[in-house]
């Protein structure tokens, strides 16, 4: 450990105007200039710009500076480039801070004179906290070159097959006897109308016979320990206990079909020939659509976003249904000539390569489209006898203003998609978040939406959120490829602001090993202390503020760093209260 | 001079420091009275932290952590909420009013959420007047 005199570098960046504009970038930098340890404080329009970077470098070098502080925006966004230009003047990565002034300071408050006020309290913070930081040395960890995927859907057999195929070894599991999820169950894809079994069967063949996965059917997956590059679970099949080691982990878990019997005014397990479409799916499968009495319908209706695009169900939209409710009208036309056929929807959303193109060609079909209010005015079915139908659908068609009734005796209700009921456990046990719909999140909206916050976990498909067939696979596909960037480099940089034990002052209580939610600590009979295992240990800290004696630091994260930004935050603040009064 | 209260917020990497930075990337205004301080999991706030804030002169504390069930170490969020509910007793034996101290859960996408603790919070410490612990302290001393 570096014991020399802090000499601190203070950058305070304008970013632009984001910061300028609402800060005095010039008195924060001035101000701040006056603490103790601070060598050089200066104020820069763009600080991660090649320049502004630069001019970092070229100060530590100058200044022999060997403490750096930047005052700009969160260190969520730039905390890694300016880590990075440290290294480049030489200088350990963790010897940085920065001071969040843009998105907690200069985008959320209206008064000037406070926001450069809370500037200088959150860049006093920052000073003295760097005080006492020390240099941490990264630790590389070795790749393990096998996957773990889970899910035997068309997403996770296409990542297995990416990966397996360029030569490492897949462990697929899936948690249902056979290989294939939604898709297998599909009669046509749309929007060209293409046999989903002709896809289907080949890829599941050469998911089954390759050399390079290991295939787990009927199997769920329990815990998983470690980290990227180094991950075990054991699994349970037929009762008995397999261990896996595995480097990255793809979720593919997919999602299931929301229940249609929640939305009452469609009767769903009611009235005898409302059907979902996953249940006429089958029908077409067997290449016989019958009601339930075993004549052919004469007139069908089939009602789009059950469950989907209402906030009493699920406020997002299941995005494949619009296309596949197109596709059922186009089979129920070549299958069934003379039936009418109506297509009872919201907003018709057809989206994507081919589908406009299917909407239009389907409406040339002799088919009746009708639109309703999915927020405040869904159809009735009520029950009723008649010549060719047993409903009737009450609708308000939102176009022409009027109220209809149209007769039906056969109604498909297009399911929305939701996430499945174990989504939290699965989250859980492999470290990842969840929205309000129990979808995964993916690390970056937009940068990333493959990756996950935990390294090492990809997310795919459906469990992301609902997707259609080439959105799946592509995703599914860049996963592939991203792990395999990885496991070509064969080794990774992994998070050192990990806990450890001064063995000199653990009482030998053993409350940390009570606390930790990794089980990372265990404790050494012989020396009467508790020992941290780096390598499961995430850095999350509760240990450190549950020791009762401090024997435990939480590096990057100590006590004495803490206590410091405190006392920085506050000398700031009471100092300037005093110079006011 | 009209008081305005010095807040310090101890924030969870994953969830609320997220959340906050949310509130900025949408331009959502709320009281400049608070002062973050990030930390990994809100399991990391020590009772000292708190403390420490209140001796050296902050009126109020809040802290914030991932919602129940959603914490990215599986449960440090808990251990806080245990600590909390002591703390709020400690700190009403030392003269500090317990609403000077709050636990708030913030997810990540809850940026105007957690403007509207701040601006609730900043309203009711300012309702409570200065908090006086570090005179005491000082004189004590």
């Amino acid at each position: 450990m570096t014991m020399e005199k802090p000499r601190i570098g203070v950058y305070v960046c304008w970013c632009g105007t984001n910061i300028a504009k609402m800060v005095d970038v010039e008195a924060v930098a001035d101000e701040i200039g006056r603490l103790p340890n601070v060598v050089i404080s200066k104020n820069y329009k763009y600080m991660c710009s090649d320049p502004g970077q630069d001019l970092i470098v070229r100060d530590i070098n100058e200044h022999q500076l060997n403490r750096i502080v930047v005052s700009a925006c969160s260190p969520r966004i730039h905390e890694l480039t300016f880590r990075k230009a440290l290294e480049k003047a030489g200088l350990n990565p963790y010897l940085f801070e920065m001071a969040n002034i843009r998105e907690q300071d200069s985008w959320v408050h209206t008064d000037r004179a406070e926001a450069t006020k809370k500037a200088k309290s959150l860049v006093a913070a920052a000073v003295n906290r760097v005080n006492f930081h020390e240099p941490l040395d990264a630790r590389t960890v070795n790749i393990n070159p096998s996957t773990l995927i889970i899910g035997g859907g068309i997403a996770g057999m296409s990542a297995a097959l990416e990966i397996a195929n360029a030569g490492k070894t897949v462990y697929l599991i899936e948690k249902s006897k056979d290989l294939g999820g939604h898709v297998a169950k599909l009669d046509l894809t749309f929007p060209y109308l293409t046999s989903a079994q002709q896809m289907m069967k080949p890829l599941i063949k050469s998911v089954k016979t390759h050399k390079n996965i290991q295939l787990f059917l009927d199997t769920e997956i329990k815990e998983i320990f470690g980290y990227i590059g180094n991950f075990e679970t054991t699994i349970k099949k037929e009762g008995k206990d397999t261990k896996l080691n595995f480097g990255n982990i793809i979720v593919a878990t997919g999602l299931r079909p929301s229940d249609a019997s929640k939305v009452t005014n469609y009767g769903y397990g009611k009235i005898p020939d409302v059907i979902t479409s996953l249940e006429f799916e089958e029908m077409l499968n067997k290449g016989k659509i019958v009601k339930k009495d075993g004549s052919e319908p004469k007139n069908v209706a089939i009602i789009h976003c059950v469950g989907s695009r209402n906030k009493e169900q699920h406020e997002y939209c299941s995005r494949t249904c619009c296309l596949t409710a197109l596709k059922y009208a186009n089979q129920l036309r070549s299958a069934l000539p003379t039936t009418n056929i109506y297509e009872l929807y919201a907003d018709m959303r057809a989206m994507g390569k081919g589908c406009e193109e299917l909407y239009a060609a389907t409406s040339r079909q002799h088919v009746m489209f009708m639109m309703f209010d999915q927020q405040n005015d869904i159809p009735k079915i009520k029950q009723s006898k008649g010549k060719d139908y047993s409903m009737l659908i009450e609708l308000n068609e939102k176009l022409s203003g009027e109220a209809v009734e149209i007769p039906a005796d056969m109604v498909i209700l297009m399911t929305g998609m939701e996430a499945h009921a174990n989504a939290k456990e699965i989250a859980h046990s492999v470290g990842i978040s969840m929205d309000g719909n129990a979808f995964y999140i993916e690390k970056h909206p937009k940068l990333d939406p493959v990756a996950t916050t935990t390294n090492g976990v990809y997310i795919v498909g459906g469990c992301q959120g609902p997707k259609d067939i080439p959105d799946s696979i592509s995703q599914a596909r860049a996963a592939a490829a991203r792990i395999m960037g990885i496991m070509a480099k064969g080794s990774v940089t992994v998070e050192v602001t990990t806990a450890c034990v001064n063995e000199d002052v653990c009482c030998g209580c053993q409350t940390c090993i009570k606390v930790c939610p990794y089980t990372a600590i265990s404790f050494n009979d012989e020396k009467r202390v508790s020992v941290v295992n780096e390598i499961l240990c995430k850095g999350c800290g509760t240990c450190g503020s549950a020791c009762p004696t401090g024997a435990i630091r939480s590096r990057h994260f100590t006590d004495q760093q803490i206590i410091s930004e405190i006392e920085g935050l506050m000398s700031m603040s009471l100092s300037l209260e005093l110079e006011e009064v | 001079m009209e008081y305005k209260p010095t807040i310090v917020a101890f924030l969870c990497n994953w969830c609320s420091y997220t959340g906050a930075d949310l509130a900025g990337t949408s331009r959502i205004k709320y009281a400049p009275n608070i002062r973050a301080i990030r930390v990994m999991c809100s399991g990391r706030v020590e009772p000292t932290f708190v403390m420490k804030a209140f001796t050296e002169g902050a009126d109020g504390v809040l802290i914030c952590g991932c919602h129940p069930g959603d914490c990215h170490y599986h449960e440090g969020n808990y251990k806080c909420l245990r600590r909390f509910h002591l703390l709020q007793k400690y700190i009403k034996q030392l003269g500090i009013h317990p609403d000077r101290l709050r636990l708030e859960w913030v997810s990540a996408s809850e940026g105007k959420i957690f403007a509207q603790v701040v601006d609730e919070m900043t309203e009711a410490v300012a309702k409570l007047g200065p908090c006086t612990v570090k005179e005491v302290m000082e004189t004590l001393s």
